[in-house]
């Protein structure tokens, strides 16, 4: 008899972490996925206190348009590689700024609620996008192969120059983090003394969009635009139910981000023909929810038990007293 | 008219949401040193009158000046209590840290707070009796505590001029009790405290003068020639709170 796991492969793609770091493409993989589960959960931390995740979402959709009008830009203008990972990035943060821009605009200047609002503007600009793909594989652009993989990403595409591109725009976006650590703390938590005290709003909301979008688009080739915001909500939520402090909760996020990534990918690879970024979306959902179950102070389970038995002393109490009418 | 220099004022001050009137011509004064108690029913605008003065709601029609001078030019001699509703009590910061974030202000943009910011904030913890929780999360505090610690934040910051918005709200006796205590102590110094209040019967306990507020000025000036009860039901319309409050007064 076959073993029903058989599909999986697991036993014939099984490698050992030397077999596996020997690898260069591996090795691209996992430090690829790494870099951007790690910028992405630390990042993320602020989107998910300012209750902004589905910022992220209407971002991730949005920028789909905007990295293909880059590289058909790219390639019909300029006649450079369409595929380079900084003009990526420059196209998908000019669509995604707009998309965010526009839903914000139907929420203030109609009746339209935001939730509404960022629905939208995140399915306008993704159809729009998913038209400029066809648009691009059924003509003969010089680059073009692979170009679906900016929905859901393909990992083994990454070279050792993404890598770098990465690492350099990832610090330059966690690098904004700590220098305006300060305010945008003060903003996430009490907008109103921080403009009071003289901070301006545009300015601090500026560079915590540019870095949120950062840590967006960074995921693009590895993970896809679809599957990105995982990256960017599940760490935070994961982190929060841990610790109580903003440095431990960012620290963590990133840690569980990047950590979660290296390990999915890792998974992904020894499992044979399983696609990464899925993978480690899944991963990560393991953490959150072992997060949710587990953490002391917070765990849903604890919580519950803890109310049942209240409410049943209280019950006790009640009936002791007896109905005074 | 008083001769006593003002703290703050607005002049014909209107304030729409949308295309509905919230605030209208109002000209709001308080007089330096004073403990001034904005009352008036749901809705009557008390929130947007502080918000608009300090420039964050904007007016339709006039300006508010603090000490002689625009807001812009004195933000260091305000502060300011948020309501409790407003704020994020499941946000990753501890007592101290948040004690802290008074000050901000002075340090501007990116310079962190350091050794000599964190013993003023501990310092105020302290005069707010709070210091033992500087290490908790503000979640893990009581409604009391809660202000108490945000009572702390504000005196860090050591503005001449105090806006608390609705400061007693939802808080045990003891936690009122020390409030009220640090509030005298700032009045004794001199300083001026705006307070929102929404409890009638309490309004005269800390407050020497009183603005009843429903959209205008009702009525506005020391306390007790102020806060009459033709002026309450003016200022309530009559309703339901208001009522039981006059009776109970007789």
């Amino acid at each position: 008899m076959v073993p029903k796991l058989s599909w999986l492969r697991l036993d014939s793609h099984h490698m050992d972490p030397v077999e596996f770091f020997s690898n260069h493409i591996f090795r691209m993989v996992f430090l690829g996925t790494t870099v951007i589960g790690l910028v992405a959960g630390a990042l993320g931390a602020f989107a998910y206190l300012r209750k902004q995740s589905l910022i992220s979402d209407v971002i991730g959709h949005a920028a789909l348009p905007g990295a293909l009008l880059a590289f058909l830009a790219a390639v019909t203008m300029f006649g450079v590689n369409g595929r380079s990972m900084l003009l990526l990035v420059i196209g998908a943060v000019i669509t995604g700024t707009l998309a965010a821009l526009f839903a914000n605009t139907i929420a203030a200047r109609t009746k339209v609620a935001i939730d509404t609002a960022m629905a939208i503007s995140m399915t306008t600009f993704f159809g729009f996008g998913m038209l400029l793909l066809r648009f691009i594989t059924n003509n003969p652009f010089p680059g073009k192969g692979g170009i679906q993989d900016y929905l859901f990403g393909n990992a083994a595409s990454i070279t050792r120059a993404d890598l770098t591109t990465s690492i350099a725009v990832g610090a330059l976006a966690m690098g904004l983090m700590v220098v305006f650590w300060k305010e945008f703390t003060l903003r996430s938590f009490d907008p109103v003394l921080s403009t009071m005290l003289g901070f301006k709003a545009r300015i601090i909301d500026t560079l915590m969009f540019t870095t949120i979008v950062i840590a967006i688009v960074i995921g693009v080739k590895a993970v896809g635009f679809v599957l990105m915001v995982a990256f960017v909500v599940t760490p935070p939520a994961a982190a929060r139910q841990w610790t109580n402090t903003l440095p431990g909760m960012v620290m963590l996020s990133g840690l569980i981000g990047g950590l979660g990534s290296g390990f999915g990918a890792y998974l992904s690879i020894s499992l044979g023909n399983v696609p990464t970024g899925p993978v480690i979306v899944l991963v990560l959902f393991a953490i959150l929810l072992f997060s949710l179950l587990a953490s002391p102070k917070r765990s849903v389970v604890i919580t519950a038990l803890r109310r049942m038995r209240a409410r049943r002393a209280l019950k006790q109490e009640l009936i002791s007293e007896g109905s005074t009418r | 008219m008083t001769s006593t220099p003002l703290a703050c004022e607005s002049q014909d001050l209107s304030v729409v949401y949308r295309d509905e009137p919230v605030l209208r011509h109002v000209n709001f004064r308080v007089p330096t040193g004073s403990v001034m108690g904005i009352v008036g029913p749901n809705g009557a605008g008390k929130s947007t009158l502080i918000k608009a003065m300090l420039g964050l709601v904007k007016p339709l029609t006039g300006h508010a000046t603090f000490f002689g001078q625009p807001f812009g030019d004195v933000r260091k001699r305000v502060g300011y209590m948020p309501q409790s509703a407003s704020v994020d009590w499941d946000f990753p910061t501890t007592v101290i840290d948040l004690a802290v974030m008074g000050t901000y202000g002075e340090l501007g943009w990116i310079r962190r707070p350091g050794k000599a910011e964190r013993a003023r904030a501990m310092a105020a913890l302290e005069m707010t009796g709070m210091q033992d929780f500087a290490s908790r999360q503000i979640g893990e505090l009581s409604g009391g505590q809660r202000q108490r610690a945000f009572l702390a934040r504000a005196l860090v910051q050591a503005p001449d001029l105090y806006f608390m918005d609705e400061p007693f709200q939802g808080i045990d006796a003891k936690s009122q009790q020390a409030m009220i205590e640090v509030l005298k102590d700032l009045s004794a110094q001199g300083k001026t405290i705006v307070i929102v209040h929404h409890h009638l019967a309490s309004v005269l306990d800390f407050c020497d003068h009183v603005t009843l507020l429903n959209k205008r000025i009702i009525a506005s000036g020391p306390g007790p020639e102020t806060f009459t009860k033709d002026n309450i039901r003016m200022a309530y319309e009559a309703s339901d709170g208001a009522e039981a409050f006059l009776a109970e007064a007789g």
